[in-house]
């Protein structure tokens, strides 16, 4: 956000088209402030801790409220209470059933009798209260009708934190992100060799018929792309994802070349052709270091949750032949071999993860990115540039 | 001041309608996002008929650049005419034709203009279109004449997120993102169309339709369009009541993708 955008709101303000209502005032400043769906989420989490502190401030935030809202957050907020409490007698909470209703009600007395314009309590109660017992739990909050009764209701409804960009992401999104190998591919430093007949014909219409010759960069994508994807038992709650990667990578038919391989748990000797990584449908490591030369950008999909022994011993493939090399040192050679290489892990620790031994040290050796937009962007950039 | 409304023939939600009087207030342009097929387009149309406007659109193609917006120099008909003695050679102006953002600025009176689907080209290409968005003049070399907008035209922006916007364009933009209709505004939307449609038909053909948006996996969500297209379709064909859930007529219409339809037969739908 810029000092721009800030008086552009002042300026809204002033002209009246966001004041008087509350709710007018949260779409207005989102418009003007938040240029983005996949930042709503976070803007939702901000207009909700600054409004909801308002309401601390007993006089003063009542008599905010009554001036912001009026009497439909009110009455809105009372409805989804009983609405609320309903539910969950309905529903049954299976763990500490008493406990968190009781809470729940008393929570609901003590508010309700403390001072009578607290209408935002209800918003900050399925945070508070619940957000704090258990995930499941807190996600029954202040839930909204869509339109445009409330700005909270609308927050509680959590409807926009499927656009975050750091959440997990669909085929479509990895479409996206692959472009992005397309669009920076076009800005390789190659040499100016393609006739530009466009500016050709201009050049020389403007020189009164004397020929001119334009040339231009080619605009080739020259990127060719190794995809290699753990295939092995902890990867497989996220065998829909990975197989969404590869739809998206296949889809994008505008690499020069493309070629995918399977591994299991770590990389050894032999790479597997397929994601059910049978013994003998392979193709030796060494073979794909003679046939891809070092421009290829390599990505590795992968949780990097092996054993210690997976990474640091010479038998420690399980499955198959290690070649006398330990993980680590195929991995090293990968590393030499081939200029690029970036680590997807769909499930990354923050950080150095000391208890996870064998991601901080996989992480030492490549670039290591979540497996989420934002993550697949950064990844992305980092393969595109040039060093 | 104007102040959009909505028209009789496109339904806006209050927050959308606040959208465009705030772009129009603070005399910005108008960036609007959401999934295909919720009327993203048919904005500006509607902008323009509830203000009395003229609508100017400019359709956006991979292969467009910003300049060809602002103006064209016909260097190649100069060639020619200069070969073949025709007149006015001599003067550049008679070249230079105004491209679509020209022609907005040149108008006698206030334009609403609509730059559709902004994403389709270049990455570079809004960073282009900066300076002129914001000053609302651009310069033609050749005959070192500005353009200068007379009235600021109503600048509306449509993109479908296929490319991520540059952030200096996105500041100077007002944002907003048509959410997907719910199925009160739906049933809004299609009386608009049809105002006649048999109330049970409407509400077993929205059931469907939500329950198929709802389905996991699937690869196309239908849009309101094709589920006006549907209705249209379940009148024509007389569907007798309560067969729509059970039979499914016509929903080739609903689900273009073979995966899709598989999927989707095999629903139960409740």
């Amino acid at each position: 956000m810029t000092l721009g955008e800030w008086l552009d709101l002042e300026n809204a303000l002033d002209s009246g088209l966001i004041g008087g209502q509350l709710s007018r005032f949260y779409y207005g400043a989102r418009m003007i402030l938040v240029k983005s769906e996949t930042d709503y989420d976070k803007y939702d989490e901000a207009f909700e801790e600054c409004f909801s502190a308002v309401k601390k401030d007993t006089e003063i935030g009542t008599e905010m409220l009554r001036w912001l809202d009026k009497s439909d957050l009110m009455q809105l907020a009372e409805q989804e209470a009983r609405d609320h409490l309903n539910k969950m007698e309905g529903e049954g909470i299976i763990i500490d059933k008493e406990d968190v209703e009781q809470k729940f009600k008393q929570r609901l007395k003590d508010q309700d009798s403390e001072h009578n314009g607290g209408s935002f309590w209800i918003g900050t109660m399925g945070k508070t209260s619940f957000g704090n017992t258990g995930g499941n739990i807190g996600g029954v909050r202040v839930g909204g009708a869509t339109g445009y009764q409330s700005a909270f209701a609308v927050i509680g409804a959590k409807k926009y934190r499927d656009f975050r960009d750091d959440r997990v992401m669909t085929n479509r999104q990895f479409q996206l992100a692959f472009r992005r190998l397309r669009q920076f591919s076009s800005r390789l430093d190659t040499p100016e060799r393609e006739l530009d007949i466009d500016k050709t014909v201009d050049e020389t219409c403007n020189q009164g018929g004397v020929l001119k010759i334009e040339m231009r960069k080619p605009r080739k994508n020259s990127v060719k792309l190794l995809l290699l994807m753990d295939s092995g038992g902890t990867m497989i709650p996220y065998s829909s994802l990975l197989n969404d990667l590869f739809q998206a990578v296949n889809k994008s038919n505008h690499y020069k070349e493309v070629k995918c391989y399977y591994f299991h748990n770590c990389i050894y000797s032999h790479l597997y052709k397929t994601p059910e990584c049978e013994n003998g449908d392979w193709v030796e490591t060494k073979w794909l270091f003679r046939n891809t030369d070092k421009d290829y950008k390599v990505i590795i999909v992968g949780d990097a949750a092996m054993a210690p022994e997976e990474l640091y011993s010479d038998t420690g493939n399980y499955r198959g032949p290690n070649d006398g090399l330990s993980g680590e040192e195929w991995l090293k050679s990968l590393k030499r071999h081939y200029k690029k290489i970036v680590w997807l892990n769909p499930k990354m620790a923050p950080g150095n993860a000391p208890w996870r031994e064998a991601e901080t040290a996989v992480k030492q050796m490549f670039p290591m990115y979540k497996l989420t937009v934002s993550g697949l962007d950064k990844a992305m950039i980092k393969l595109m540039e040039t060093r | 001041m104007s102040i959009f409304e909505g028209t009789k023939g496109y339904v806006a939600s209050p927050e959308l309608m606040d959208s465009v009087n705030i772009a129009i207030a603070l005399k910005k342009p108008l960036l609007i996002k959401g999934e295909p097929g919720t009327g993203k387009t048919m904005l500006a149309e509607s902008v323009a008929e509830a203000l009395g406007k003229k609508l100017i659109i400019w359709n956006i193609k991979s292969t467009t650049k910003a300049q060809d917006g602002l103006y064209m120099y016909d260097t190649i008909q100069r060639l020619y005419d200069g070969q073949f003695g025709e007149g006015g050679v001599d003067d550049i102006a008679h070249y230079i034709k105004l491209g679509k953002l020209g022609e907005a600025f040149d108008s006698e009176e206030q334009v609403v203009l609509l730059i559709d689907e902004i994403d389709k080209a270049d990455l570079e290409f809004p960073n282009d279109l900066l300076w002129e968005l914001d000053q609302m003049e651009f310069y033609i070399g050749e005959t070192k004449r500005t353009v200068k907008a007379k009235h600021r035209p109503i600048v509306i922006i449509t993109s479908n997120a296929e490319k991520e916007l540059p952030d200096a364009f996105l500041r100077r933009c007002i944002f907003h993102y048509i959410e997907f209709p719910g199925k009160e505004l739906m049933e809004e939307i299609i009386k608009v169309h049809f105002p006649e449609v048999e109330e049970h038909l409407l509400n077993e053909a929205m059931d469907v339709f939500y329950q198929i948006r709802d389905i996991r996996d699937i690869r196309k969500k239908p849009s309101t369009s094709e589920l006006i297209d549907w209705i249209n379709a379940l009148q024509i064909g007389g569907i007798p009541y309560g067969q729509i859930k059970a039979k499914l007529p016509f929903i080739g219409v609903v689900v273009k993708k073979d995966e899709d339809l598989e999927q989707t037969v095999h629903h139960n739908f409740q």
